[in-house]
């Protein structure tokens, strides 16, 4: 594993990206040279709260997923398994993606082969719809005017259409109920060190991106970009190095005292008493993969003639077949209409899990995952 | 290629937003729409299978259960028309239609001088309703009907309600439902019962929200509160539609379709709604995309588009404009291209 700065040779991407744009001039390395089919991306289809998995072709539309969108907390592990299972495509990945991403591996569901995987620090996500009502009790500014977003230095920043900038403590928005969503409170894996490299700001100088090349997919990655003249790179000092380090311990200590304040509090069985049995948090879980498969929907199982639907033939059946799986993304507490707090329950298990087993679902390489079914590997 | 596309969802009126998966020009799944302000990319069990509707939609027009081309069924369709007194056609629009269609169809039957008619719930419009905030502000809640089951989005606002500190107050007709779960009393009574006991309770800080009721004089009851409300559809448009037709009663519906001989049908399932004789109405024509009751036993289909192949608007539960926009093309007729071709 090594560790450089980079950015953009191409003056446009430098302008539309962030921190010089390199992970813009790297997905434009692979599509040009049709390394990859295409880029899975997040693009705004309306405004910056907007941004959604596209799959992107031609490497001229890369400059509009440009940037950071922290209110578009999706997932695409599932999108690459069912969609793009044979094609060659390069993704950028948050580390919960990175983690449901290996652990589908582990379950022959994404070819490592195909995908070449740009992994994204990350200091956590925020929900659009509260991200825009924050916004508007806690700025100056119109939700809106809204063109940019940034987490930095422990604020969540905004940059309006006049260019002007806000900044809030992102404490405080949590104080107030706001801010990140609460499993990115209670995450601590914050740079996804098994994608094949790892970017971002943290330790970067003003207008480079720091990268941590992982593995030699990713010294080819680099090399590969550099060689094609898009991409600058140079070596970070040693202070950039700790001060990379130094963010990220501090984003760790903050997770876990929220674990230490979220796990005991929650009630499951509370709860799951709103549970309307709609299999919103199973359908979205990138990890649950056996579609119509899936022993849920047997007979002896269905839920939906019983009301109201009993929590633990569905609920408690899938906590304990999936919670050790867990990557904590809360996908599935976005989903929920019943706002019940899933994640929270299942990575509570999975931690409980690691203690006594030192399994952390999709960090932890050439360990099959526990309950693994070599029979469901067929299916 | 793999697309994204913003719509909202069909399955009933609070008017959510829902995102399509497009695969190489076929809808193959949903995506949670986050950015959408009436369900932050939650979206219940119907809404997530409303594509399967799709995946399942009538691609032939059928003449006396047998597959023909679009332009002989119109050709019969306009036979049976001329067939007949103009009196004795009547139009039924409904909430699954958008405001468009509707005013097309009210257009149309007006210059032919057919009946049109329109039914929602056996509920009405009211001028006011509850915002879904207010429901989540609100001291106290009377809910009738389980709107966490039937209507979640609804139901979450319930539920955030409770987590504020208000007081729940439920009627279903079963013994226990979801909202029963949250409720702090409950009730199997009739709903002018359970108004009438909770009449001391119910002020300026309560909402009632339902998507039930036993009777006009409930409606006449809940008006007369003074307190918020707000009625739940069953439909997407029901509410936009009442802000531009009259809404009839289940008894005035059958009354008209007494005097009925060609029912034109457009996307809905009048059948499976109104206990009437179908079999009493010499023609039933249905202008649909998707088969149900009313296909069954229709003498004409004609493939309409459904709401993933057009442009349109919506107005949900509490009175908001929704605009959507198609997410697959499509040559299928939408229900303006057909009233234009019955129109000549």
């Amino acid at each position: 594993m090594s560790n450089i700065l980079a950015k953009s040779q191409n003056e446009n991407i430098q302008k539309a990206g962030e921190c010089g744009g390199a992970v813009t001039s790297i997905l434009k390395y692979l599509l040009d040279e049709e390394i990859v089919d295409g880029v899975l991306t997040l693009t705004p289809i309306n405004d910056v709260y907007d941004a959604t998995p596209t799959f992107i072709t031609e490497s001229e539309d890369l400059l509009n997923a440009a940037g950071s969108y922290h209110c578009a907390p999706t997932m695409i592990g599932d999108l690459v398994q069912k969609y793009l299972f044979d094609k060659k495509v390069a993704i950028t990945v948050k580390p919960c993606d990175m983690r449901a991403i290996d652990e589908l591996i582990t379950r022959h569901k994404i070819n490592e082969d195909n995908i070449y995987v740009i992994g994204l620090n990350c200091g956590g996500t925020v929900s659009p719809v509260s991200g825009r009502k924050m916004i508007d009790l806690f700025y100056d500014a119109n939700p809106d005017d809204v063109v940019s977003e940034e987490i930095d230095k422990g604020k969540f920043i905004i940059e309006l259409a006049d260019g002007s900038e806000e900044a809030v403590k992102i404490h405080d928005l949590e104080e107030e109920g706001y801010g990140r969503r609460d499993n990115c409170q209670r995450c601590d894996v914050k740079i996804p060190r098994n994608a094949n490299i790892a970017c971002g700001n943290w330790g970067a100088e003003d207008g480079w991106t720091f990268i941590e090349i992982n593995d030699e997919k990713g010294q080819e990655l680099i090399d590969g970009a550099k060689k094609a003249g898009i991409l600058e790179t140079k070596s970070p000092s040693q202070d950039a190095i700790d001060a990379r380090s130094k963010v990220e311990n501090i984003m760790i200590n903050m997770a876990k005292k929220v674990q230490d304040a979220t796990y005991p509090s929650v009630n499951e069985m509370d709860e799951w008493s709103r549970c309307i049995g709609c299999y919103a948090c199973r359908d979205v879980c990138p990890i649950c993969w056996c579609f119509e498969n899936c022993e849920l929907n047997k007979s002896y199982f269905k839920i939906e003639t019983k009301m109201p639907p009993s929590p633990i033939a569905f609920q408690g059946v899938r906590l304990s077949h999936m919670s050790f799986s867990c990557v904590d993304c809360g996908q599935c507490d976005d989903v929920c209409p019943m706002d019940i707090p899933v994640s929270l329950i299942f990575d509570k298990l999975q931690k409980k899990y690691y203690n006594r087993t030192g399994y952390v679902a999709g960090l932890s390489d050439n360990i099959k995952p526990p309950l693994y079914s070599p029979e469901k590997t067929e299916l | 290629m793999l697309e994204i596309k913003h719509t909202l969802c069909p399955s009933c009126s609070v008017g959510c937003g829902l995102n399509v998966i497009v695969n190489n020009g076929e809808i193959v799944g949903t995506f949670p729409y986050k950015r959408h302000p009436v369900n932050a990319g939650k979206n219940c069990l119907n809404g997530r299978k409303s594509i399967d509707s799709y995946q399942n939609r009538i691609e032939k027009a059928i003449i006396s259960k047998s597959e023909t081309d679009v332009e002989k069924a119109m050709n019969e369709v306009l036979k049976e028309l001329n067939g007949v007194d103009n009196s004795e056609v009547t139009v039924i629009c409904s909430g699954n239609n958008d405001i468009e269609a509707i005013e097309a169809l009210i257009k149309f039957s007006e210059s032919k001088n057919y009946n049109i008619a329109f039914y929602a719930d056996n509920l009405k419009d009211f001028s006011e309703v509850a915002s879904y905030d207010e429901i989540a502000s609100a001291e106290k809640v009377f809910v009738i009907g389980d709107l966490l089951y039937e209507n979640p989005l609804i139901g979450r606002r319930i539920v955030h309600a409770k987590q504020n500190g208000a007081k729940i107050y439920a009627l279903g007709k079963t013994e226990k439902s979801v909202t029963f779960n949250i409720a702090d009393e409950t009730s199997n009574s009739t709903v002018q019962e359970f108004l009438e006991n909770n009449q001391g309770n119910i002020d300026s800080s309560s909402v009632i929200v339902f998507n039930y009721v036993d009777s006009q004089e409930d409606l006449d009851k809940i008006e007369s509160l003074n307190c918020k409300f707000l009625p739940v559809f069953s439909k997407s448009n029901s509410k936009g539609a009442l802000s531009i037709i009259d809404v009839k009663s289940s008894d005035e519906m059958l009354e008209l379709l007494e005097s009925t001989k060609v029912l034109l049908v457009f996307n809905d399932d009048i059948v499976d709604e109104l206990d009437f004789d179908f079999g009493k109405i010499s023609k039933i024509i249905s202008f649909s995309p998707f088969s149900n009751k009313t296909t069954e036993i229709s003498d004409i289909i004609v493939p309409t588009k459904s709401w993933l192949e057009k442009d349109g608007t919506f107005v949900n539960a509490m009175g908001e404009t929704q605009k959507f926009t198609a997410v697959v093309e499509s040559d299928v007729l939408s229900e303006i291209e057909i009233i234009e071709k019955l129109n000549g």
